[in-house]
């Protein structure tokens, strides 16, 4: 074979391993995909969705934009790898193509320095650009080596542990291409055929060792570089570097709008091995910030997820806040697959589980527009009494569905995985909504309004959070509110802000109200009041700190009440706030102008 | 008879010693909260399924502890997981833990 030495064997050992276990996993995963998702796919493809994935692979898995606006120094680190790392690749086929003709085999266009004829007269600009581009690759290698050792200097308070495979994976990575360096200077001493860095270091080798040894370290530096590149590729596929080529497919599929679901499916793999293991999701965390758990966010979850060791603990212990998932760089469905994980834990048919609730409608009232307050807001009675008075300003008629003890909405059943029995109480829940006739849905509770939205799939009926509805009411001027001069802050509930994308409509009202100031965390990035059904693990005490520690920067702001839209956050701050707490309607009940004055 | 909406249990006893103990005591270990519940019945008081039915989460997991479990799955079921009475809990006990452990200690998973 042409430009064949032995030292090539691990690179290409390892080549053909990762690919082929690449090309497994992808095959499977996409026959494995159900049938409308396979649909999804085939819709997509001749769309204008293909065009948008290339460039969004470009500039998400080559240029890692989203990284740079976590941290620029964390952003370049990743980019100079993988831009980096792909240019080097480009650039040294076009060389090899170039210099040594079409056709040659793989290794002669990774290992091109060696096995270059030589004899540029007047110096190789290629040289020159390969070392610029070795050079902007070893930068990040130097990065990577200093984000070990002082990682709040690039924006992260902590960095993920990493198991077995990865620290192998990443060990052969960060060899890779200081013995890429080493190999060619030395290859540049013996042929003169570097660029500006490599040529340099090889001129300065020729000028102080001896010709023999220069040979003999040579050959072994190429083969120590050849075995590191085939561990690496070895290891890629079972570690987090598998979403180097994951990432790809998983863009293209998302574009094609496909998502994962209630149940697990195959669609899943492509998120779950996506994942890179950045540790991104972890400072987000409260569990992490407020109480230590340093073991169970997404980027365990996932990983625990993928290696099929996954615990209850780990499982069952987040509080699906959302606040990883905004931040995620990769734009995994971190809550969807947690919701998945559960079902597939616990869920059975549960066909009549919920059959008692026939027959116990204690609804009253009647009107085309339906006022469900929700569990929570019926511990929260002032909440109910500020929504009767606004209702009644306005001159609405309002069928009331739970004033007096109805069903639940279904959805901390589904958060705790119990999807078919949720389903059941979703049910019976929709027969009473179109038994009454109602046109619009009104809400107090953000984790009702979430499940209305998403699982029930209501006909005709315009669901609203009872934020969005006031907002209504008073631009159409069926009511109206005297201004004060109180100032208020707002609290984000995390289903109605990250898990609904409300958040103009409170804060509208409240500027009607009075005057508003936000905490130093607000809107997407806002903090939970750690009450989230969604955790069924951590005890009274620490939903307690989780609560504190999120009341203490709303009441830094100044403000002279605290305000938020969902009955269970007020609970959470009313336990540890110094200032009064109110919901938003009871602002609005407060100020609301008495006609004729 | 009028009905005034209450009733007297019938009286009966309790054998700790013939009663099995076992998963009981797992529940207590995953949720040791449990042991300073002081049967308010401010859960019970609150509860959605309670409200509509004849559910009874005190009397649920007062029979758990003693070792009685006939028919407390088919209860427990009733439970829509609402998490009302983990807000009213005096002790703060982490009732839907409670909920989801008697179940799996009695056979879900």
């Amino acid at each position: 074979m042409a430009y064949y030495d032995s030292f090539v064997i691990p690179f290409l050992a390892g080549t053909v391993f990762m690919f082929a276990v690449i090309a497994w996993k992808w095959c499977r995963w996409i026959w494995l995909l159900p049938s409308e998702d396979k649909r999804a796919i085939s819709k997509g493809v001749f769309t204008s969705a293909t065009p948008k994935a290339v460039w969004e692979v470009i500039s998400e898995s080559l240029l890692h934009r989203k990284i740079f606006r976590v941290n620029p120094l964390l952003g370049y680190m990743h980019m100079s790898l993988a831009f980096g790392w792909f240019l080097l690749i480009v650039v040294g086929w076009i060389e090899a193509a170039v210099e040594l003709g079409a056709g040659t085999p793989l290794h002669a266009h990774v290992f091109f320095r060696y096995f270059d004829p030589g004899a540029h007269a007047g110096g190789n600009p290629f040289a020159t650009v390969m070392d610029l581009l070795l050079l902007m690759v070893l930068s990040g290698v130097v990065l990577a080596w200093f984000k070990r050792v002082r990682s709040r200097a690039m924006g992260m308070k902590r960095t993920t542990r990493h198991v077995l495979v990865d620290r192998v994976a990443l060990t052969a990575l960060w060899f890779v291409f200081p013995l890429r360096l080493a190999a060619e200077s030395f290859m540049a001493a013996i042929k003169h055929n570097g660029g500006f860095l490599t040529g340099g270091l090889g001129d300065l080798i020729a000028a102080h060792m001896d010709p023999a040894v220069i040979a003999g370290v040579n050959s072994v530096l190429w083969w120590l570089y050849s075995f590191a590149l085939g561990t690496f590729f070895v290891a890629m596929p079972f570690s987090r570097y598998m979403h180097i080529f994951t990432e790809i497919p998983l863009i293209f599929l998302r574009r094609y709008k496909v998502r994962s679901g209630d149940h697990t499916k195959s669609f899943d793999n492509f998120q779950i091995q996506a994942c890179s293991r950045c540790g991104i999701c972890i400072d987000p965390c409260q569990l992490q910030r407020d109480l230590g758990i340093g073991d169970v966010q997404s980027v365990y979850f996932l990983r625990d997820r993928r290696y099929g060791r996954l615990s209850d603990k780990v499982l069952d212990n987040c509080l699906m806040c959302g606040r990883c998932e905004v931040k995620c760089p990769v734009g995994i469905e971190l809550n969807t697959l947690r919701s998945n994980s559960r079902q597939e834990r616990v869920d059975s048919p549960a066909l009549t589980r919920y059959d008692y609730l026939k027959g116990t409608d204690r609804s009253s009232g009647s009107g085309r527009v339906g006022y469900f307050a929700g569990c929570m807001t019926l511990l929260t009675p002032v909440t109910l009494r500020s929504m009767e008075r606004i209702f009644a300003a306005a001159g609405e008629d309002v069928w009331w569905a739970d004033r007096d003890g109805a069903s639940c909405c279904g959805r901390p059943l589904k958060l705790s995985g119990e999807v078919n029995a949720a389903r059941r109480i979703m049910e019976y829940n929709k027969e009473q909504f179109a038994a009454h006739g109602i046109s619009t849905l009104v809400t107090s509770c953000p984790i009702c309004l979430k499940v209305f939205r998403e699982d029930y799939a209501l006909e005709g009926i315009e669901v609203l959070h009872h934020t969005e509805y006031i907002l209504r009411l008073l631009e159409q001027g069926r009511i109206a509110l005297n201004a004060g001069d109180t100032v208020y802050t707002y609290h984000d509930p995390c289903e109605l802000g990250r898990g609904s994308g409300i958040y103009d409509e409170p804060r509208q009202i409240l500027g009607m109200a009075g005057k508003l100031v936000e905490p130093e965390h607000s809107r997407s990035d806002a903090m939970c009041c750690g009450s989230s059904l969604a955790n069924t693990v951590i005890d009274d005490g620490q939903q307690l700190r989780i609560g504190a520690a999120m009341t203490t920067e709303l009441e830094r702001t100044g403000a002279g009440c605290i305000v938020t839209a969902c009955p269970l956050c007020k609970k959470a701050i009313v336990r540890n706030a110094t200032l009064p707490v109110a919901d938003i309607s009871q602002i609005v009940a407060e100020r609301l102008q008495v006609s004729g004055t | 008879m009028p009905q005034f909406g209450f009733s007297i249990s019938k009286p009966r006893a309790i054998n700790l010693d013939t009663n099995d103990q076992v998963p009981a005591e797992r529940l207590l270990q995953e949720v040791p909260e449990l042991k300073t519940c002081i049967a308010c019945g401010g859960c019970t008081a609150t509860c959605t399924a309670g409200n509509l039915t004849d559910f009874n989460f005190r009397k649920m997991h007062t029979l758990v502890r003693r070792g009685e479990y006939r028919e407390v799955y088919e209860q427990m079921d009733k439970c829509m997981l609402c998490g009302k009475c983990r807000l009213v809990c005096p002790r703060g006990i982490n009732t839907r833990a409670v909920v989801i452990k008697i179940k799996r200690v009695l056979g879900d998973y």
